[in-house]
């Protein structure tokens, strides 16, 4: 298991060096000069000359490789083309509404998503089952944007029972929370699904196994056997499943805050790829990117703690 | 300044608290006192030399101050941080004579020293203002006493005072401005305005807080200080219909940023009150590079403008709520020839094939035009966009009516500029606010603005004659006299398709009493100063 | 052991179990319908997709005022929008499709070559599962990025997705038929290795392979609809399914059907490809249940 941990560990390393790499094509590949873009239109050029020699951009590509890899472990990510501002600085305002949003959709979705999933699974084959597989699947075809835009067309603008632009302030206050709840009803529908599915499969294989068989055979209830024999030990696989779909998440969350104005790194991202703001974009992307790994990363070595099964060759 | 705006409010915000307590009132009524307002793009900064975006002067003019300011008639200049002002007789020295008890945010006294600095900062080289020319050509700016200010110019511009009510000739605290350097109009901002900056996330929201103090607002209000809402918080949602949907919901207050398809619906909801400024000084237009081959007749350009249906555009891309273009700036602004109004050129497709027959242009099989194996085919360089999309497509239907292919390239804004900067296209879109003629043609029709503002290559030393003379005016009647005639050469040459004229159209809720939109540089809210609860 | 004569009746009554299962095979009429409708998209369109009319968000058939010339309505720019839908669709298939195929052609190729040649397995297997740490949509924010936005640019993103994925399926399929006797056998008589990976190893691999991207094709088209949605894929005028959802947000509150026409239509096509999915694996890869 140590072994596990370790190559998820030593594999996070290339990862993190695929996502600077990444980050460094972004600003690379700008069309045209970099100096001159992010010089502005209007600067002589005398001053354009001197970014490029500020950036290394007279340098062999390794070098300047190099010295975005110093910038940016430094914590300096330069700043956005359009607002003058640093990009680290508006990214940082940013993660904590994106991880906000995360959360108010993590706390009810996964849990329903469970739920559902084990009464399919202790009903399987009845109709209960088939309206939550069903449910399910509409869950997984449906676009992300569909629903949040038929959930702000009723709840925000029909029935005018939920705000549906931007954050309203900390989530402890009332206004914060009423914001929210859009969003994350929105982003916690197309989770549901995937999570229901992966629950029913968990505990179906669960109920199947050995010592649920005993328990059965000692004459325990059913509610008993599938609560606190087989739900508990199907939650293990699960919960760490959950944390696999991240990327799903992470894609839902950005065509959220996009639909919702929620001022999180999606939006950001999306806004400034739309305007051309490389720096900005090569920020909020590989932040996004960083996220990931990290949550991939906690996932995989919480899966090799719980489930000492898991080996690695 | 930020913080002490914030103290200032908070101090407020106790004092009311306190008095509400006292008569038995314990509701928090201060939390209805901040409106929303809702509009589709930021600025990229927020200081006033650097800045000529809408976004940014709409929170310019509720931040700082002007000198003079302008009535809603767009015409009648009245006073502004100067009480009064003189202008000699040469037309080259304006004495302008500073209110008393005047304050910075933070709570420092204005004096002519700050407005000097100001003004001098804006036409500094070294600020690099894409708008100094606005200022005229300044001998020097300089402060008689602390409440005298003398502006000398080395030649008589007729169109300074206008020019003064602009953001760009707002007055800012130099030692803001010098403490935070490249963050002043990001970080932080000091002005005298009825409002004062708080904070600013960009491509999120701007939140100003009202400034207490402030008793010197222009007198084309009826309120002229303090503001009469706490808070004024500039959202931004780029999307249409959200914009839409928060002012029909009640999370925004007040916009004039609500597409156009939606007014009627908006109208007919109780709740809502939709208002328009008679003055539409912002246009819409397709200008030509008239040294390019293929667009250089003159035959050629007025066959293009008699096939472009202005009223059907309006009709049918703005559902009627904007005024269609015949004219290149609005008939109702300062100093349009009125000679002009039946000259102007109307949609007419039969004379407009009649014109390109015979300047040789024959339609072929295909239905386009060729000349010498050529065929009529500009190249039209646009903005990307759904408002330029629509526009330049709707060009597009019209000129093949009459056999021109125009030939579409759209470019993102941030490209888009630098493109329009070059000599490789046939025709583009563009679209400007303006004060008076004098403003539009002497940005557009000189022959120094060339390869921009003057797109169009422009180059005739009538028209720069007539633009000096217009500009040294000493009496309205020569400067419209010159600008007239620079109006009449322009139009019969047909240099643009001028597509229509943007009104100013303000929705807000019922709950605000009714704001009467104003339409300087295309800011319908301007000081912010009759926005209150009902 | 001759694999080949195993399988042909097995695979029969696979197909005779998905015959039986009828929801499945409503799905795929419903997809057979919809993708004959977008290939015959020229013909089948009572209009232009790109004409404009006077007559702007004219609501569909079944509204009063709607108007039979216009069955589905018009957009906001009085498009009619049952034949952007046809296009559109074409063009939303078409983008599914071709990055599925490329992503899963490359993914194969490569999870094969890394079973058969155990020395570089290793190192495959790492930079699969590098790739692995990009979602897709993370990749198509990249790809914009970088090449600008566009179908290409999505195409490549998702496609660039799609292969470690399928790397991953193909080598744990591959590894079985590589313990096979009849890979010994082949090499054996020596045939050359292009002949065994091509003969042998492909054609035992191709119905986990081509499952599993059954499976992953409706997720293929919701990324790149939701790219397109965000304004990063498909450009105007031409259509596209997201993007035209994209385009009728400007209308939603009182002409919902612009954006909700090709929002269902989305939906429906992916359902579809998904119980199609589910059906193929439940009766012919039951191992990729997981």
């Amino acid at each position: 298991m140590a072994q596990h941990v370790l190559y998820r560990l030593l594999l996070a390393v290339p990862v993190l060096f695929g996502v600077l790499l990444l980050g460094f094509l972004l600003l690379q590949l700008v069309p045209g000069d970099p100096a001159t873009v992010i010089a502005g239109p209007m600067a002589p050029p005398a001053v354009i000359e001197e970014i490029r020699r500020e950036l290394g951009l007279d340098k062999p590509v390794i070098v300047q490789f190099f010295l975005y890899l110093v910038r940016v472990l430094q914590g300096d990510l330069g700043h956005s083309l359009i607002s003058n501002t640093s990009v680290i600085e508006e990214l940082a305002a940013a993660v904590g509404p994106t991880v906000e949003l995360m959360v108010a959709c993590l706390v009810w979705s996964v849990p329903l998503g469970i739920a559902m999933g084990t009464v399919a699974a202790v009903r399987q084959g009845g109709l209960l089952d088939r309206v939550i597989m069903a449910f399910s699947v509409a869950g997984v075809s449906m676009p992300i944007f569909f629903i949040g835009l038929l959930l702000m067309q009723y709840f925000g603008f029909v029935w005018q029972l939920l705000p549906f632009i931007g954050r309203g302030g900390p989530l402890w206050s009332i206004d914060g929370l009423r914001h929210i709840v859009l969003p994350a009803v929105s982003l916690g529908l197309i989770f549901i699904g995937p999570v229901a599915r992966m629950t029913r499969t968990a505990v179906l294989e669960v109920l199947r196994a050995d010592h649920v068989r005993t328990a059965r055979a000692k004459g325990l209830r059913e509610k008993t056997v599938v609560l606190k024999h087989a739900l508990r030990n199907a939650l293990i696989p699960v919960v760490t499943l959950v944390g696999l779909q991240a990327g799903y998440l992470l894609g839902g969350a950005v065509v959220t805050e996009s639909i919702y104005s929620w001022p999180g790194v999606g939006r950001l991202a999306v806004g400034a790829i739309l305007s051309s703001d490389f720096p900005l974009a090569q920020g909020a992307i590989m932040v996004l990117a960083l996220a990931f790994i990290i949550i991939n990363l906690i996932v995989d070595v919480l899966y090799a703690v719980l489930d000492p099964r898991v080996q690695r060759s | 300044m930020a913080t002490t705006a914030l103290k200032a409010t908070a101090r407020r915000l106790l004092a009311g608290g306190v008095c509400l307590a006292a008569a038995g009132l314990v509701a928090a009524p201060a939390l209805a006192q901040s409106i929303t307002v809702v509009r589709e793009v930021d600025s990229d900064r927020y200081d006033p030399h650097r800045s000529t975006a809408r976004a940014a002067s709409e929170v310019l003019f509720m931040v700082a101050d002007t000198l003079v300011s302008l009535d809603y008639d767009m015409q009648t200049v009245k006073p502004g941080l100067a009480e009064r002002w003189e202008v000699s007789d040469d037309g080259k020295t304006y004495t302008f004579h500073l209110k008393d008890g005047v304050k910075f945010c933070d709570g420092k006294k204005m004096t002519a020293a700050d407005v000097v600095y100001s003004l001098k900062r804006w036409i500094d080289p070294a600020t690099k203002s894409p708008v100094a020319w606005r200022a005229g050509e300044v001998e020097d700016i300089v402060a008689v006493d602390d409440r005298t200010v003398e502006y000398r110019l080395k030649a008589p511009f007729s169109e300074l005072l206008y020019q003064l009510t602009q953001s760009f000739a707002v007055v800012i605290d130099q030692a803001t401005v010098e403490k935070l350097g490249g963050d002043f109009g990001v970080k932080g901002f000091n002005g005298t305005g009825p409002y004062c900056w708080v904070e600013w996330r960009p491509r999120n929201d701007l939140k100003l807080a009202r400034n207490p103090d402030y008793n010197w607002g222009p007198p084309i209000y009826e309120n002229t200080g303090p503001a009469q809402v706490e808070e004024i918080v500039w959202k931004i949602v780029p999307e249409e219909n959200t914009r839409m949907a928060a002012v029909a919901t009640g999370q925004s207050e007040i916009t004039q940023y609500v597409p156009y398809s939606t007014l009627n619906t908006l109208r007919a909801n109780p709740q809502l009150l939709v208002s328009q400024s008679d003055a539409a000084f912002w246009t819409y237009f397709a200008g030509f590079k008239i040294d390019r081959e293929m667009v250089s007749e003159e035959a050629v350009r007025q066959a293009m403008v008699l096939a472009v249906d202005q009223d059907a555009i309006a009709e049918n891309l703005y559902f009627g709520e904007v005024e269609p273009a015949h004219s290149y700036i609005s008939q109702a602004a300062l100093d349009w020839d009125k000679d002009l109004d039946d000259k102007l050129i109307r949609t007419d497709v039969e004379k407009a094939g009649k014109l390109l027959d015979e300047a040789g242009w024959k339609m072929e099989s295909d239905g386009f035009r060729y000349k010498n194996g050529k065929k009529l085919s500009p190249v039209a360089y646009s903005f990307a966009g759904s408002t330029w999309q629509k526009l330049m497509e709707a060009m597009q239907g019209d000129l093949r009516k009459v056999g021109v292919d125009l030939d579409i390239q759209a470019f993102d804004a941030t490209i888009a500029w630098g493109k329009m900067a070059t000599q490789e296209f046939d025709v583009f879109g563009m679209s400007y606010p303006y004060i008076s003629a004098g403003d539009a043609l002497n940005l557009y029709f000189r022959s120094a603005n060339t390869p921009t503002p003057n797109r169009m290559n422009w180059k005739d030393p009538e028209t720069d004659e007539l633009l000096d003379r217009g500009k040294a005016a000493l009496d309205p009647e020569t400067r419209a006299q010159a600008y007239g005639k620079v109006l009449e050469k322009v139009h019969q040459a047909a240099v643009w398709i001028p597509l229509y004229h943007e009104p100013m159209k303000l929705v807000q809720t019922k709950k605000l009493a009714p704001v009467k939109p104003h339409n300087i540089y295309g800011c319908g809210l301007y000081k912010g100063l009759d926005i209150k609860f009902q | 052991m001759n694999a080949t004569i195993e399988d042909v009746p097995q695979r029969r009554s696979a197909f005779r179990r998905l015959f039986r299962d009828g929801a499945a095979l409503l799905a795929l009429a419903v997809l057979a319908v919809i993708v004959a409708a977008a290939l015959l998209a020229p013909w089948l369109a009572p209009h232009d997709p790109f004409a404009t009319t006077r007559q702007p968000l004219l609501p569909p058939v079944w509204n009063e005022a709607g108007q039979w010339a216009f069955p589905f309505g018009t957009d906001g720019q009085g498009r009619d929008i049952l034949s952007r839908l046809l296009y559109g669709s074409r063009l939303t298939l078409l983008m599914g499709l071709l990055s599925v195929a490329i992503g899963g052609g490359i993914g194969m190729v490569v999870g094969m070559l890394s079973a058969f040649y155990r020395r570089i397995d290793p190192f495959i297997m790492r930079v699969v599962d590098v790739l692995l740490s990009f979602p897709a949509i993370l990749l198509g924010l990249a790809v914009a990025a970088i090449f600008g936005t566009g179908v290409t640019a999505i195409i490549i993103a998702l496609a660039i997705a799609t292969i470690p994925d399928v790397a991953r399926v193909t080598r744990s399929a591959a590894v079985v038929v590589m313990g096979q006797d009849f890979m010994e056998a082949g090499r054996a008589i020596g045939l050359s290795d292009a002949t065994l990976i091509r003969r042998y190893l492909a054609l035992n691999c191709i119905s986990s392979v081509f499952v599993f991207l059954t499976l992953r094709f409706g997720q293929v088209i919701l990324i790149g609809a939701a790219l397109s949605f965000l304004g990063l894929g498909a450009k105007p005028p031409s259509a596209e399914l997201g993007m035209m959802a994209a385009q009728g947000r400007d209308f939603l509150f009182f002409a919902p059907h612009v954006a909700t026409i090709p929002s269902l239509t989305i939906f429906l096509i992916v359902l579809c490809a998904n119980m199609v999915g589910d059906a193929l694996r439940d009766v012919l890869d039951p191992r990729l249940r997981r």
